[in-house]
């Protein structure tokens, strides 16, 4: 539970001619963790391993597998398992019906691909045609003269020109038209005035009849190329039904060739073995052990290595099923060290209580939990499936600590609070005592003091298990150092001042020079804790302050949560205080507008309050593990357990 | 008749412009601290967003350093909170 699996590490060595069949044995198990083979200067006459003969035809396979389902916007993570397809069946396929399927996406791809091209010229056409729309002329016109130059283009005005010519002109277009037409004699004088009036030549299309006419034909084009850019696309869409099982079975089986295919690569081999290291699972080192040795007829070695470093021992978790989704946020962090005490199984407990005393209102809750239990059909992914799971405990933790402090939406339940009371007095009729601000702000700081307690005990068990020997027991009593220092301090405050919810110390007799019992107590805590983290590391000293700071990070869990009431109560009160009611003794038209605007707000106003509910109550929470408790005693960095192996979902051996 | 050139100040006036200094100061600690707290991250957040690009593993360690300057604004709130209730 608070511990990894446990790993047994292996070495294994064969005769180059057993290479496949372990590897394919190997492969079948997905338990082996391979620990890659680095070649160094004292590795003599070990070099890395050539791929197996059948790799590089696996992988332009898959490379084409891969190109059919990008081109068909298929998504293995989002393909629903109906049926597994058996491994013989599907290498059937590859053979016979592959070539096929990828012969006519490619051409469909293709020709979509010029469709589009098409389409870019005719746009272009189509914008160059439009101007001339507006001049009542057909484009041969305005080429073909001898003697005569014909302006046409964009231009600020009408303008008058002193010469002859003849002239159109439309503002019908953005940027007017102008067309003039002048003898070769007055040309410069004409293209004078035409610059002073800001004249930007267009190129005249090289086509003929009516511009209008021409923009259509363009326009007509462009539509019969959408529609068979449609038409391939839905002929896509059809191979995506209709092969979608088949392609992602491929991909997976073909993925797996590719890998087994590239194991060497990652073995060291001499001139007629083999070795590799690995790591395999306390519980299944025996099994797997005895399907190689059967699998090869005995012509393997397999030998048990002792675990020299802790380092490079690949983490698998360990945890009871419900708190399986948490792995997620501590693989966030860091994955723990294969030494380490995993946090997960603590978090699961601990992170949706903060986040129910962060949100603590009934119906946000019950929102929240419906959008869990909601989304889990539309989102498919592994990870979205755990964040879900979490999103449940924390909104059931959120019903009940909304019951207890009696909120629903903003509105009080109709019991007084069971613990301490967060409605503000917001509204023209509010009543109450307001929020107990004083009480929720120490009940935050007890929460925050339990749980660096309990980050620095952990911390203490961790210390034996991630130092060794001297080190270990320094470590052991720098964090009991901590907590003598935190919790002396603490001492030494309520043997001063009266705090409520706390401890009153202040009465004590007075034993040495006019402190009393507890402030002495407190004393002698804090200086022998000062001198246990001193000599871990007397530049730990700098840190002290960080006592203050982290205890009072809790505060935000009140901060927070009393946010949210806040925001809750505003928009009771804009909604349904300001809008809906007044309109409620005389029911007029406006008055039925103003009732429907105001449960517009009423329900916009909660679902901007869920959603910074989820950011505030999520990240909060999540942060006063990360940095407040976190850092107490765990380190992370741990090397993932990944097995060479495939856990197929499409298809069966 | 009325002396314009004195003002007269009650109790009343001055309970009142001292809750208003209270809620005034409650303001400012909260608002100045979480100015200066959303300064201090500005650039911790910018060079943690790049350090994650380049390397995801960090995000940790980078969320430990990116948060420490919350702490401001947390101590302004507890002074707002004191100040008021």
């Amino acid at each position: 539970m608070l511990r990894p699996k446990g790993m047994r590490r292996l070495l294994i060595a064969a005769p180059k001619s057993e290479i496949e069949t372990i590897i394919h044995e190997l492969y079948r198990h997905n338990v082996y963790h391979i620990e890659d083979f680095v070649p160094e200067s004292e590795s003599e006459g070990l070099s890395i391993g050539h791929p197996l003969p059948e790799a590089s035809d696996a992988a332009s396979a898959l490379i084409k597998v891969r190109a059919i389902e990008s081109a068909c916007g298929i998504d293995p993570g989002s393909i629903e398992v109906k049926r597994k397809i058996p491994a013989s069946k599907v290498r059937e396929m590859i053979r016979t019906d592959l070539p096929a399927i990828q012969k006519e996406v490619e051409d469909l791809v293709n020709s979509r691909s010029k469709l589009e091209v098409q389409k870019k010229e005719h746009e272009q056409r189509a914008r160059e045609l439009e101007p001339f729309t507006a001049i009542p002329l057909d484009l041969e016109f305005y080429r073909g003269y001898r003697n005569f130059t014909v302006f046409a283009g964009h231009i600020s005005r009408d303008i008058e020109i002193g010469v002859p010519h003849e002239e159109y002109f439309s503002d019908k277009v953005t940027g007017n038209m102008i067309v003039v037409v002048v003898h070769n004699e007055h040309r410069e004088e004409v293209e004078r005035i035409l610059l002073n009036a800001r004249f930007q030549a267009l190129t005249v299309p090289e086509e003929n009849g009516a511009p209008a006419d021409r923009l259509q034909a363009h326009l007509n084009e462009i539509r019969r190329i959408d529609d068979e850019i449609a038409a391939i696309n839905r002929r896509l869409a059809e191979i995506r039904e209709q092969y979608a099982e088949i392609l992602v079975a491929c991909d997976e089986l073909l993925t797996a060739d590719v890998e087994r295919a590239e194991a060497p690569l990652r073995f060291a081999t001499t001139e007629v073995t083999f070795i590799s290291e690995g790591w395999v699972p306390d519980d299944r080192a025996d099994e797997i052990q005895k399907a190689l040795v059967r699998a090869t007829g005995g012509r393997i070695y397999i030998e048990e290595l002792e675990i020299e470093d802790d380092s490079r021992v690949p983490m698998e978790y360990d945890n009871p099923p419900f708190a399986t989704p948490m792995q997620l946020l501590v693989d966030l962090y860091g994955r723990p060290r294969y030494s380490e005490l995993d946090p997960t199984v603590v978090m699961t407990i601990l992170f949706p209580i903060f986040f129910g005393v962060i949100v603590g209102d009934v119906g946000y809750g019950v929102i929240l939990l419906a959008m869990s239990l909601g989304l889990r059909r539309f989102l498919k992914g592994e990870g979205m499936r755990s964040l879900l799971k979490v999103g449940t405990y924390a909104s059931i933790s959120s019903i009940v600590f909304g019951i207890l402090y009696s909120e629903f939406l903003g509105y009080s339940l109709p019991w007084e609070t069971l613990i301490f009371s967060r409605h503000l007095n917001i509204g023209g009729h509010a009543t109450g005592h307001g929020p107990q601000v004083v009480e929720l702000l120490i009940f935050a700081i007890w929460i925050g003091i339990l749980h660096v307690t309990l980050g620095r005990v952990l911390g203490i068990a961790n210390a034996r298990r991630l130092h060794h020997g001297k080190h270990a027991t320094k470590a052991v009593i720098a964090n009991a150092g901590w907590l003598g220092v935190m919790w002396g301090i603490l001492l030494l405050i309520w043997s001063i001042f009266p705090i409520p919810l706390m401890p009153n110390l202040t009465g004590l007799p007075v034993v040495l020079m006019g402190l009393n019992a507890s402030a002495v107590a407190g004393a002698v805590l804090l200086v022998a804790g000062l001198i246990g983290i001193a000599q871990e590391n007397p530049l730990e000293i700098v840190e002290l302050p960080t006592i203050f700071g982290h205890v009072i990070s809790y505060v935000r869990l009140m901060a927070v949560g009393l946010s949210s009431v806040a925001i809750a109560m505003t928009v009771n009160y804009i909604a349904i205080g300001m809008l809906i009611e007044p309109q409620l003794d005389a029911i007029t038209l406006v008055g039925v507008i103003t009732i429907i605007f105001g449960i517009l707000v009423f329900m916009l106003g909660h679902l901007l309050n869920t959603a910074l509910g989820i950011l505030g109550g999520g990240l909060h929470s999540l942060r006063l593990h990360y940095v407040e408790f976190f850092t107490k005693f765990y380190k992370g960095g741990g090397i993932k357990y990944n097995p060479f192996g495939m856990r197929s979902k499409f298809m069966e051996e | 008749m009325v002396d314009f050139g004195t003002a007269e100040v009650t109790v009343e006036m001055i309970q009142a412009s001292q809750i208003g200094m209270k809620a005034f100061s409650a303001a400012l600690a909260v608002g100045v601290t979480g100015i200066a707290s959303a300064v201090a991250e500005m650039a911790i957040g910018s060079a943690a967003v790049g350090a994650i690009a380049e390397n995801r593993d960090v995000f940790g360690p980078v969320l430990v350093l990116t948060v420490i300057p919350e702490t401001i604004v947390i101590f302004g709130l507890v002074v707002a909170l004191l100040l008021l209730f």
